[in-house]
Parts: structure tokens; C-alpha cells; sequence
């Protein structure tokens, strides 16, 4: 089975479920999006499936790609790339430097430096490289965050509400990038949103999150 | 966690054992009528309750006064810099310094003499060492106000202080009264522990009393210390009496300050109800700001006359500027410096070092717990917290027993409990201030764990790790009694060296050795400045 497989996840906060179980299947190519309101749990499930999930949280289920399960392997080997909604371009680094953190070991110096280059053009940053990302846009950081995870060639991508601190007219260029170069690379895309626009121009299918039957009051 | 344990064992291990080293020979039931009635002692008592408690109260006072005046004010960054060589000098350092100001030859006499006070001779008053205390009293202000003032300023991270005293203002408070009412008690708890450090310092203390103290009785650490160090023996059961007394009166103290607390509390809040606003309060703010910049003189001051003390071989006595200044001091001190100079700035270095290497991996294995941090960061300043003479005679008796006194692991272990605390809290507070997301991104990119540690971690923690190592390295220098016990009184550095000329009374050696200690912490803090601005300087996103 290839894409992306929740299988009854379950996410608790101090032993308080946060939402029913979840059981989605993302297809390569495609895009599913979870919805629900803040603080329904939905960067915690993206916590989950990175491995980064905080430990006041305890997780049930399994996490599938391409069939094998991912819980056990660590964060750095799942190779799941995610985008937040702030973009966490590492401020001491260059813009090329944060791309490059992304790119595969290998290659000589002056062929990753061509390749960082390169990508930085194909997204309309070109001569950026030396740039610090203090003095970029908003738009400009989100696409240099976008080729950075993309650079590091991952086999499915995680959208935590990537687009929510854009201002609108940015928002929907950065949105068709972002889908555009997943669906051309294949990669089964989770997006996690409260955004009904993302949706629609996500195009694929909707998982609204739904609240736990039995929430019990924290004190019982 | 096992960094965080092997933390708290360096930090907390030679104190318990230290103190309880020094009760047993405190058991002895003959020696407490001797403490009794040892003349005097009553007024030496009195003398430690008073300075200790009143320069604390009115360094806290000052410390918060002066946040007060001038919060969301450009002056304010102005004052946190001055305060940070403030800090860097050593106690006793400053201490000598002080005394070569305030003394009735000292800089202001002379500066005054003889066109305005007619002296041709220094006049015959007790500037320094005055039966009250005054002098110690100021002394200890001088250095305990930046300390409690970047304390309170760290403190204000967690706090919409600016929010809350504009609210107060429009609302038709003054500065001063608005911040006493909304700010000040939101800052207390989180202030409790430096000040009790401040208080334990302000009673306990030797490396201020030595030089500003008065001597006839003189306070009670500088009697113990004298019990101490006496050739017969014999007195020894009575100074470790003496130190039990000193850790008793100073928990009582400690006591009384958080019932103090408390009162203050119950009033503020009666009070905030009143409708009081002192709204004119511009005559109290320019006091507290002239009062401020007293003590940044009198520091500036304190340091320059160490300097001009030190190469004048002759300064006769309305003369500002030595006649013929000279290195001949310096000659003489040579010897002196020669060893205690190397032998400073590598137990510095090599306790800043190691006090970095612990507490940058315990920082990281907490960096998700921020309860077991503070917990951790508690515990390591708990030693703060007890007087410094208390625990290191029975620290040296253990030491003499396990063969280990006047070694450099005994010293440098004593004086990581003292550089602990403070690299702790500084690293542990930068380490939590980073995004925790970077790590996970980092990690997701395919980083492993190691290089998401030294290509994101360790870079964003840079100029933090730098001005800690500088801090570190002062209190390392400054230490005076962990030294002269850890190292049984073989280990000679500035501290030492600056302790027992001034001790001997002989000012201009004492001022050699105290100008090159003074300046040591000041270079390092500079260097630390200088190579945090140089780092990340084309990265304006990483906060400075």
C-alpha cells in the first residue's frame, strides 16, 4: 500500500483523548485535509506522525508510508517533511545555508552550491543566497522554508496551517506553489487547517477532527 | 537527567559535607559559654544583623526604583550596561577600591582639598571602617544593586511590565507608586531567592568587611574568620560555634524577610484599593536616578583609584595625581603577581569550562521540563544561601583527611559551586528561550540528534554561552574564602593575595593585586561582548 496510513491514531493530554481515532489514507499525489478548531489537536497529530510529540502527550495507533510503519524509527529517518505556519528559517544561517541544511549529503561543494542556486531561481530567489532571512518577506521565507524541506527529498509532507500568517493575495501563489511542487514530485501531502480555503484549493479530500464522545471533566 | 544529577551532586556534595564537617566540632557543649563571652560580641552581632539586612533591603529598593523610573525608557539599556562590569568586579576588589575613595585621604578628600576644605592634612574622620558601618553598608550596595537589578530585569521577561505601568499611568498613578502597586509584586516571587543570596552575603560576608567594615568589634564572619585563621589551633572548635551562629541568625533573618514579604503584600493589596497615586513623584525618581549614578561613579571611581594606587610610590596627601607614578609597586609585586595572576585565570578558565560543558548538557536534557529545570536551578543556588564560612572549615578538614586540600581538584570543586549557580541559570534561561521547533525541523530535514545540536542549537546559544563564561569567570576570580580554604591557604591567587595585604593593612600591595583582579573579570566581559557582536552580526534575526 503506498502514501501515507493513520490507523486509528489517537492523541491524549494528560490522559484526556483529544479526538476520536483517526484512520485516513493519503495517496501520493494527493492531499488530505484535517480540520478542526485551535486546539482540537491538530499540530499535535503532525507532532506525532515527525516523532516530536511533547511528553504530556501519550499516542495510540500506527503511522504508516508506503506501507511500513514509522513508529520506532527516528525523527531524522522518517523523512517526513513539515511546514509551519511560521516559517523557522534558522536565523543564523544564510538563505542558501538554510537550504542547503536541507540537501542530501554528496556532491562537491560547487555542485551543491549550483543546486541550492538553482532551486533558489526556480522559485524567483535568485542571487538570495548570502541574503540573511532576517531581511526577507513573508512570501520570500515561506518559499525558501518550502525549498528546504523540499531539498531534503522527503516522502511525504506535513502542512501545519502553512499559509495562516500570509497576507491573502500572497497566500494564494504560496498555496499553488506549495501543492503544485508536491503533487509534481508525487509526495502524499497532510494538511492540517481551520482555513476552509485551504481546502478548496488543496483540492482533495476533508477530515474534520471530531471532539471525543466521552470528554470527562479534569477533575473526576 | 544523568547531566542534570551529576550537576546537583558537584554543586550541593561539598556543602552538606562541608557542613556538617563544621557542626561536629560546634557540639562541643564547653565551647558555646566561650562564644559567649567573647567581648563585644553582642555589638559584632548587631553590626552583621544591621549592614546585612539594610544594604539588601535598600539594594532592593534602589534596584527596583530604578527599573520604575525607567522602564520602556531608552536610559534603561544604558543602566543594564553600566550594571554589568558593576557585577563582573569582585567583591573585595571593589571593596579596596572604595576604601581608597572614601577614606579621608582618599579621592573625593583630595579632590576637594585643599581649595575647598582647607585640609592640608586628611582630617580625622572614620569614612571607612566607622563604628556604624556606614561605609560597609555602601560598599555592599555598590555591588548588590546591579546584581538584584539584572535579576529583576530577568525576572521581567515573564512579566507585561510596560503594559501593566502604562495601564497604571493612565489610570493616573505615578511611575514610582504604579509600579510599586502592578509590577513590583508580580516580580517577587522570582526575586526571593537572589535576594536571600543578597542577605546571606550582606551578614556572612568577609571580602566586603575586610576593607570597609569597622574593626573594633568588627562584624561577626570577620571574627569567625579571624578564629580560623589564628596559628592556635585551638580556636577552632570556637570559630565553628561561631559559624553555626552565623547560619542560625542568618536563617532567622531569612525568616523575618518572607513574613516581611508577606505583611508588605497584605498591605500593597489594602493599599492598591485606597485610590493613592502619587502621581508627582518626579522629585523621588530623580533621587533614586542621582542615587544610581552615585553608584556608577563611585564604582568608576573605586576602579581608577585602585589603578593610581598602585603606581604611586609616594602620594602625599591633597596631591589627586601621584608624584612620580611608577611601576615600582608593581616591581615589588612582581613575585606576587607572577604566580597568583597564571594561577587566577586558569582556575577560572578551568572552571568556567567545565561549569559550561555540565550545564550546557543538562540544559538540553531539560530544555521539554521546565519544572525539573527551575527545580535544578534551585537546588544549585541553594549553597548561595548559606554563609560562605559555615561550611568550608569542615569542607577543609575533609579535605586534609582525604589528602585532597590545596589540590587543584578540591579548588576548582569549590569554586564550581559557586560558578554553578550563575552559568546555570543563565544557560538553562537561553537554552528554554529557543524555539523548540527548530530542533524538530532541523531533525525532520534529516539531521540526526548530534548535528541538529551543533548546527542549530549551539550557534543560536552563542552569544548567551559568552556572556555566561565571562559572569563565570568573574565569580571565579572573585572568590576569596573557597579558595583560601579549598586550597588550605597554599593556593595563592589575586583573591588571596588582595585579602591578606589588605588584612596586613598594607594598602598600596593590596591595591596591586585587587587593580589586576578589578580588571581581569572587565577584560573577559568586554572580550565576551565584543565576540557575541562579531558572531551572527549580518543575522539580524538572532536576538542580541
Amino acid at each position: 500500500m503506498s502514501g501515507l496510513e493513520l490507523v486509528a491514531v489517537e492523541l491524549a493530554l494528560h490522559g484526556q483523548p483529544l479526538f476520536e481515532p483517526v484512520t485516513a489514507t493519503v495517496p501520493p499525489g494527493e492531499v488530505l485535509s484535517i480540520t478542526g478548531p485551535s486546539g482540537s489537536g491538530k499540530s499535535s497529530l503532525l507532532a506525532f506522525a515527525c516523532g516530536v510529540l511533547a511528553p504530556e502527550f501519550t499516542a495510540r495507533g500506527d503511522l504508516r508510508l508506503d506501507g511500513r510503519s514509522l513508529l520506532g524509527v527516528p525523527t531524522e529517518r522518517r523523512r517526513l517533511g513539515i511546514l509551519f505556519q511560521d516559517d523557522l528559517l534558522f536565523p543564523h544561517l544564510s538563505v542558501g545555508a538554510n537550504v542547503a541544511f536541507g540537501l542530501r549529503d554528496g556532491g562537491s561543494r560547487a555542485a551543491r552550491r549550483r543546486i541550492v542556486a538553482d532551486a533558489l531561481a526556480s522559485v524567483g530567489l535568485a542571487g538570495f543566497a548570502e541574503r540573511d532571512p532576517a531581511t526577507l518577506s513573508g512570501g520570500e521565507r515561506a518559499r525558501v522554508a518550502l525549498l528546504r524541506v523540499l531539498l531534503a527529498e522527503p516522502r511525504a509532507v506535513l502542512l501545519d496551517e502553512p499559509f495562516g500568517k500570509l497576507d491573502a493575495p500572497l497566500r494564494d501563489a504560496i498555496r499553488r506553489l506549495v501543492f503544485e511542487r508536491c503533487r509534481e514530485r508525487g509526495l502524499p501531502v497532510l494538511l492540517v487547517t481551520h482555513d476552509a480555503a485551504d481546502v478548496a484549493a488543496a483540492g482533495g479530500r476533508e477530515y474534520p477532527l471530531r471532539e471525543p464522545p466521552t470528554a470527562r471533566p479534569a477533575n473526576d | 537527567m544523568k547531566a542534570a544529577l551529576l550537576l546537583a551532586a558537584i554543586g550541593l556534595l561539598p556543602v552538606l559535607a562541608g557542613l556538617a564537617g563544621t557542626i561536629a566540632p560546634a557540639l562541643d557543649p564547653a565551647v558555646w559559654p566561650e562564644l559567649a563571652a567573647t567581648p563585644g560580641l553582642s555589638r559584632s552581632i548587631a553590626l552583621s544583623l544591621g549592614t546585612g539586612l539594610s544594604s539588601a533591603l535598600l539594594s532592593l529598593a534602589l534596584a527596583h526604583g530604578l527599573l520604575a523610573a525607567l522602564a520602556s525608557r531608552p536610559a534603561l539599556g544604558f543602566a543594564r550596561a553600566l550594571a554589568l562590569p558593576l557585577i563582573a568586579m569582585p567583591h573585595l576588589a571593589l571593596a579596596i577600591g572604595v576604601a581608597l575613595v572614601l577614606a579621608p585621604s582618599g579621592l573625593i578628600v583630595r579632590l576637594l582639598s585643599p581649595w575647598l576644605t582647607g585640609f592640608e592634612q586628611p582630617p580625622d574622620w572614620a569614612t571607612i571602617q566607622d563604628p556604624l558601618g556606614l561605609a560597609l553598608v555602601a560598599g555592599l550596595v555598590l555591588k548588590e544593586t546591579p546584581f538584584l537589578l539584572l535579576a529583576l530585569t530577568a525576572a521581567l521577561a515573564q512579566v507585561p511590565a510596560e503594559r501593566l505601568l502604562l495601564q497604571t499611568r493612565t489610570l493616573g498613578y505615578g511611575r514610582l507608586r504604579g509600579w510599586l502597586v502592578a509590577v513590583a509584586p508580580a516580580l517577587q516571587k522570582q526575586i526571593r531567592l537572589p535576594f536571600a543570596a543578597v542577605v546571606v552575603f550582606g551578614i556572612g560576608n568577609v571580602d566586603v568587611a575586610l576593607a570597609l567594615g569597622p574593626t573594633t568589634p568588627p562584624p561577626l564572619a570577620i571574627l569567625i574568620w579571624e578564629w580560623f585563621l589564628d596559628p592556635d589551633l585551638t580556636r577552632a572548635p570556637l570559630a565553628a560555634a561561631g559559624s553555626m551562629l552565623l547560619v542560625a541568625l542568618c536563617t532567622a533573618v531569612l525568616a523575618l524577610c518572607a513574613l516581611g514579604a508577606r505583611a508588605g503584600g497584605v498591605w500593597l493589596r489594602a493599599s492598591a484599593a485606597s485610590g493613592w497615586r502619587a502621581e508627582r513623584d518626579r522629585g523621588a525618581r530623580g533621587a533614586l536616578l542621582g542615587l544610581g549614578g552615585l553608584c556608577a561613579l563611585l564604582g568608576l571611581f573605586a576602579l581608577l583609584a585602585l589603578w593610581l594606587r598602585s603606581i604611586a610610590p609616594a602620594w602625599r596627601f591633597p596631591q589627586v595625581w601621584p608624584m612620580a607614578p611608577g611601576l615600582a609597586a608593581w616591581r615589588e609585586g612582581s613575585a606576587l603577581l607572577g604566580a597568583a595572576l597564571p594561577t587566577t585565570a586558569l582556575l577560572g578558565t578551568v572552571s568556567v569550562l567545565l561549569a559550561l560543558l555540565l550545564c550546557v548538557a543538562a540544559a538540553e536534557s531539560l530544555r521539554a521540563r521546565p519544572r525539573a529545570r527551575a527545580r535544578l536551578a534551585a537546588l544549585l543556588f541553594a549553597p548561595l544561601l548559606v554563609p560562605q564560612l559555615s561550611f568550608l572549615y569542615g569542607l577543609q578538614v575533609l579535605l586534609v583527611r582525604l589528602r585532597l586540600d590545596a589540590s587543584w581538584l578540591a579548588v576548582v570543586w569549590s569554586h564550581l559551586v559557586y560558578v554553578l549557580p550563575y552559568v546555570f541559570g543563565f544557560v538553562a534561561a537561553a537554552r528554554a528561550a529557543i524555539e523548540p521547533r527548530y530542533r524538530d525541523v532541523a531533525l525532520t530535514l534529516g539531521a540526526s540528534p548530534v548535528r541538529a545540536f551543533t548546527a542549530v542549537t549551539l550557534p543560536m546559544l552563542g552569544r548567551p554561552l559568552l556572556l555566561a563564561a565571562a559572569l563565570g569567570f568573574a565569580v571565579s576570580v572573585a572568590l576569596y574564602l573557597p579558595t583560601l580554604f579549598a586550597g588550605a591557604g597554599r593556593f595563592a591567587t589575586l583573591a588571596t593575595e588582595a585579602a591578606a595585604t589588605v588584612a596586613a593593612g598594607n594598602l598600596r600591595a593590596a591595591a596591586v593585586a585587587a587593580a589586576v583582579m578589578a580588571t581581569l573579570p572587565l577584560a573577559a566581559l568586554s572580550a565576551a561582548l565584543v565576540a557575541g557582536n562579531a558572531l551572527h552580526r549580518h543575522r539580524r534575526g538572532m536576538p542580541s
